[in-house]
């Protein structure tokens, strides 16, 4: 385990662990908070609305009220639901994302702990969320939650795949660094201060686009969000919960969006490196670092509005036939790439036709729609006369 | 617990699954009302699907009966109340039909003009509602609810009121259109088809909303017709009939419009006819401003009640869902003898069952979407 | 309504040429032609109906149940032809003692919920209808509101209130 530069003031390194730990925990309320008044302002913009606009100046604080109002709620638990699994199941989902920030580098110096394993420790740290939702569904008592509970398992378990493969794709290409002599690193700090010159993104366009559509799927954010599908199954596994039980599974998942922007960001868009460098203020770093992930959610934000929900065999069928060669694909090259040291433009160059391709595929796919014309295209006919 | 049934366990020798039932409504966003299904899943698979309705019933055609004929006004209205206006020009038809009453031709013509507009009405319910029930996170509601406002809006400037305008009479309209009316509805028309072609980029150029539409649960029409089907699910599967063209009523023969056409029968179909027949009815009501005669909007004869010694009648309307038939009674008094509603959710409701088994949980909420039931005229 | 005669009008001359066999007698209200038939032969006649090509009636529009007091229970049935685009109107007279109808699920799978309203707010009873309970009202309701004896506000007459009689006096 490597430790951040210095413990701060020169505290004892536990006291200093403790202090990072309360920072980014009450941080990251601050953040879930206002990006539930955030996605709903800019949601009610995308949908010609206004959104909150009654509780403080523009509705400022809606998001505290709205907390305020579900940690007052009575907690509800239905009579034939497994007591214990149903009330930890909360907990259990709220745990890994929390442990996943505490991973992040924030800036150069801004993080809890600097692990050498990093990005491994995140995806690892992140795929025990499904433990919480599958008790969630199980533990319910409820037929929607179980169908939500194991269709989340499904699309988790199979997301996870691509997910893992485009980001070690990032971790191969950090081996062709200077003075990294062939050996990719997977500490997020040393990736980061990588993409000083140039963001990943650049080198990466097919893993990035492979991880974000994953990182939609493991949110369970449209047009992924079978599992908690609100007009067929009404919420899925969270269909029981009521008052501050729900309201974890809210936090965790407004937590874990933000927790994985800052992760695409760091990966893949430079971090708090790109673009004023590594010997920037920390204030300019960290600024950086939230308007990328930012940039992420409000993306996020845009993809839900826009898109309906698809089912879960074309899920199941686009992760596995699509996304999963893919990003074999993408892998392959880079092995190519960096086994012969061929330049690092090849890398942008193949990568770059790769997500053409996907993009291709797509749009081709989207132009076999009727054309706009839609009474020309369909029969009209005069109904035989009286 | 499940108890596993000794026979199924005895015929299986490999691993077992049991099915499961789950319930749909009568609170459940995707049912449109207080409509419930119970649905019996094989994992996402519905095997068995049996529809329960009559939550809404409020008696109708006992109501019908037992109020004197214009007071009666206000209760089909509320039959389906997504196009109140459709509802009273049938009941209106039927009430005239059984005492013979003629109507002067201007209210024909704003008749069918605000026939009309409730189609759109209902047809942009239509793409809001399914496009929340294919999931697309109230985006195409909130398209719909802003242009079904402009609907209303007009709909209060003219009658009152707005989503039960109680607006026609049996002989006639309750009053004329107001003064400057059509530069309002030319331009609420103009607004309506820009709304449509905001659907057609949100909803139709999908790729995902495509795909999960097209192909699913196709109908032949020799079927769509022995299930009783009607509107535009019928001509989803590429029958081109449409009462106002077969049995024309009112003023239809004077107006041009084609009637959309589908191919398949499948949900897609369904989504596109409606889409079609609403730039249709658009066209329409320019043509309804275009033709708009002069005179009285009500019959001045009329008696003060209207007594009706003896007759029968059904009259057939295309309203806004398929085909929406009132068979009227009259045996002297101021009352109907008897009134019955042939409602178009209705029968297309009950073939539910039919287009549901076979398909995943998600695809079945698709389907009932598609049916575009409102409950207010399956339950009476 | 006129009253029924033995000569045919518009489209039950066709029915009375195609399945002269079988009696019935037929009238005209403003809308439709109406066949008069017992329901012996009310099965027979809406087969037929349905399979000869020259009559084609593949569409049941309509089922309404009324009840005409003394006279019993009748049950009204309105049918379409897409093939040739006439429409019929059949009736079934049912004596008051016997209200029994044949069903036609067999033929129309359109007949099956319309005969269940029928039947629950009426009282019919559809013979050989697979799934007969009722449909609008609650499963174990035993009540038929549409009969002209079941009174409009029960509740009122439970009260004790008198007056009961809906509408205003004109």
């Amino acid at each position: 385990m490597m430790l951040f530069a210095d413990a701060l003031f020169g505290l004892p390194n536990w006291i200093d662990a403790i202090i990072r730990v309360v920072l980014v925990i009450l941080s990251m309320t601050l953040v879930v908070i206002y990006l539930t008044y955030g996605e709903r302002k800019v949601v009610a913009r995308f949908q010609q609305r206004l959104g909150p606009t009654e509780t403080g100046p523009a509705g400022l604080i809606q998001g505290i009220a709205d907390a305020l109002k579900l940690v007052t709620k009575e907690d509800i638990r239905p009579k034939n639901a497994d007591r214990w699994v149903f009330e930890f199941a909360p907990y259990a989902t709220f745990i890994p994302v929390l442990m996943m920030l505490m991973a992040l580098p924030f800036a150069e110096d801004w993080g809890v702990r600097d692990l050498a394993l990093g990005m491994f420790y995140v995806f690892a740290i992140l795929g025990l969320n499904i433990v919480g939702i599958l008790m969630a569904g199980l533990g319910s008592g409820n037929k929607y939650a179980l169908l939500g509970g194991i269709r989340a398992a499904a699309q988790m378990v199979s997301y996870e795949i691509p997910l893992v493969i485009s980001l070690l794709c990032v971790a191969m290409i950090t081996g062709a660094e200077k003075d990294m002599n062939g050996t990719g690193t997977l500490n997020l700090n040393a990736i980061t201060a990588f993409q000083e010159t140039r963001p990943y993104i650049v080198l990466q366009p097919l893993a990035f686009l492979i991880f974000f559509t994953a990182m939609l799927s493991e949110l369970h954010r449209a047009p992924f969000d079978i599992p908690v599908a609100e007009s067929e199954i009404v919420g899925g596994c969270f269909v029981e919960y009521s008052g501050i039980r729900w309201s974890m599974f809210q936090l965790t998942e407004y937590a874990s969006m933000w927790g994985w922007s800052v992760f695409g960001s760091v990966v893949f868009l430079g971090g708090w490196a790109w673009p004023f460098g590594v010997d920037a203020h920390w204030s300019i770093q960290l600024g950086t670092t939230l308007v990328k992930s930012f940039l992420f959610i409000m993306l996020i934000f845009w993809v839900r509005t826009t898109v309906p929900r698809l089912r879960i065999d074309q899920l199941m069928s686009f992760c596995w036939k699509v996304l999963l060669p893919m990003s074999l694909v993408q892998m392959l090259m880079n092995g190519f790439i960096l086994v012969y040291d061929w330049p690092q433009e090849l890398l942008a160059l193949t990568s770059a036709l790769g997500a053409a391709a996907l993009v291709a595929i797509i749009i081709r796919r989207a132009m076999r729609r009727p054309s706009r014309d839609l009474v020309g295209t369909y029969k009209t006919l005069g109904a035989p006369a009286q | 617990m499940t108890v596993w049934p000794e026979e199924r366990l005895a015929t299986v020798d490999s691993f077992n699954t049991v099915d499961m039932t789950i319930n749909v409504g009568p609170q459940h966003p995707a049912t449109h009302g207080v409509f419930r299904m119970v649905l019996t899943v094989d994992g996402e698979l519905v095997v068995d699907c049996e529809p329960y309705i009559g939550y809404l019933h409020r008696g109708l055609e006992k109501l019908t009966e037992n109020h004197d004929y214009r007071q009666s006004m206000g209760w089909w209205d509320r039959t389906d109340y997504l196009a109140g206006m459709a509802c009273e020009f049938a009941y209106c038809m039927a009430v005239e039909k059984l005492g013979n009453i003629q109507v002067p031709e201007r209210a024909e013509y704003i008749r069918v003009m605000m026939a009309e507009l409730s189609r759109l009405l209902s047809h942009f319910m239509f793409f809001g509602a399914f496009g929340a029930d294919v999931g697309s996170f109230g985006t195409s509601f909130v398209y719909a609810w802003r242009e079904r406002e402009r609907i209303y809006d007009f709909f209060e400037v003219v009658a009152g009121d707005r989503m039960f305008p109680t607006y026609f009479r049996p002989g006639g309209l309750q009053m004329d259109l107001p003064e400057g009316y059509e530069p309002l509805v030319r331009q609420l028309l103009g607004s309506l088809e820009q709304g449509l072609e905001d659907f057609d980029g949100l909803l139709t150029g999908n790729e995902i909303f495509v795909e999960r539409c097209r192909n699913l649960s196709p109908m032949s029409k020799e079927r769509a017709i022995n299930l009783g089907m009607s509107g535009p699910m019928i001509r989803a599967t590429g029958l081109a009939h449409d009462i106002r063209k077969a049995e024309p009523y009112s003023i239809y023969p004077n107006l041009k419009f084609n009637i959309p056409v589908g191919k398949n029968g499948d949900v897609f179909d369904r989504f596109m006819v409606r889409m079609a027949e609403a730039y249709q009815s658009i066209q329409i009501v320019k043509q309804c401003l275009d033709l708009m005669p002069g005179g009285l909007v009500l019959n001045p004869d009329l008696p003060k009640t209207l007594r009706i010694e003896e007759g029968e009648c059904y009259v057939r309307t295309e309203g806004t869902k398929g085909e929406y038939g009132v068979y009227g009674m009259a045996r002297g008094g101021n009352k109907p003898y008897r009134m019955k509603l042939r409602s178009p959710s209705f029968c297309n409701l009950s073939a539910l069952k039919e287009m549901v088994v076979g398909h995943y949980v998600a695809d079945a909420i698709i389907i009932l979407g598609s049916l575009d039931i409102v409950l207010g005229e399956v339950d009476k | 309504m006129t009253s029924p005669t033995t000569d045919y009008p518009g489209v039950a001359a066709l029915v009375h040429k195609h399945l002269g066999k079988i009696p019935f007698t037929a009238s005209k209200h403003s809308t439709d032609a109406v066949i008069h038939i017992d329901a012996g032969h009310f099965l027979e006649l809406v087969t037929g109906m349905h399979d000869r090509r020259e009559l084609a009636f593949d569409y049941l529009r309509n089922v309404t149940g009324i009840d005409l007091g003394e006279e019993g229970l009748r049950c009204v049935y309105h049918f379409y032809s897409f093939k040739h685009g006439h429409a019929i109107q059949v009736d079934v007279q049912t004596p008051p003692d016997n209200p029994h109808i044949p069903t036609l699920t067999g033929i129309y799978a359109a007949a099956d919920w319309h005969e269940r309203e029928a039947a629950e707010m009426l009282g019919l009873v559809f013979d050989g209808h697979p799934n007969l309970k009722n449909l609008l009202l609650d499963e174990d309701v035993r009540i038929h509101p549409l009969l002209k004896a079941h009174p409009l506000q029960k509740m009122e007459l439970e009260q004790g209130i008198e007056d009961t009689s809906a509408g205003f006096k004109f």
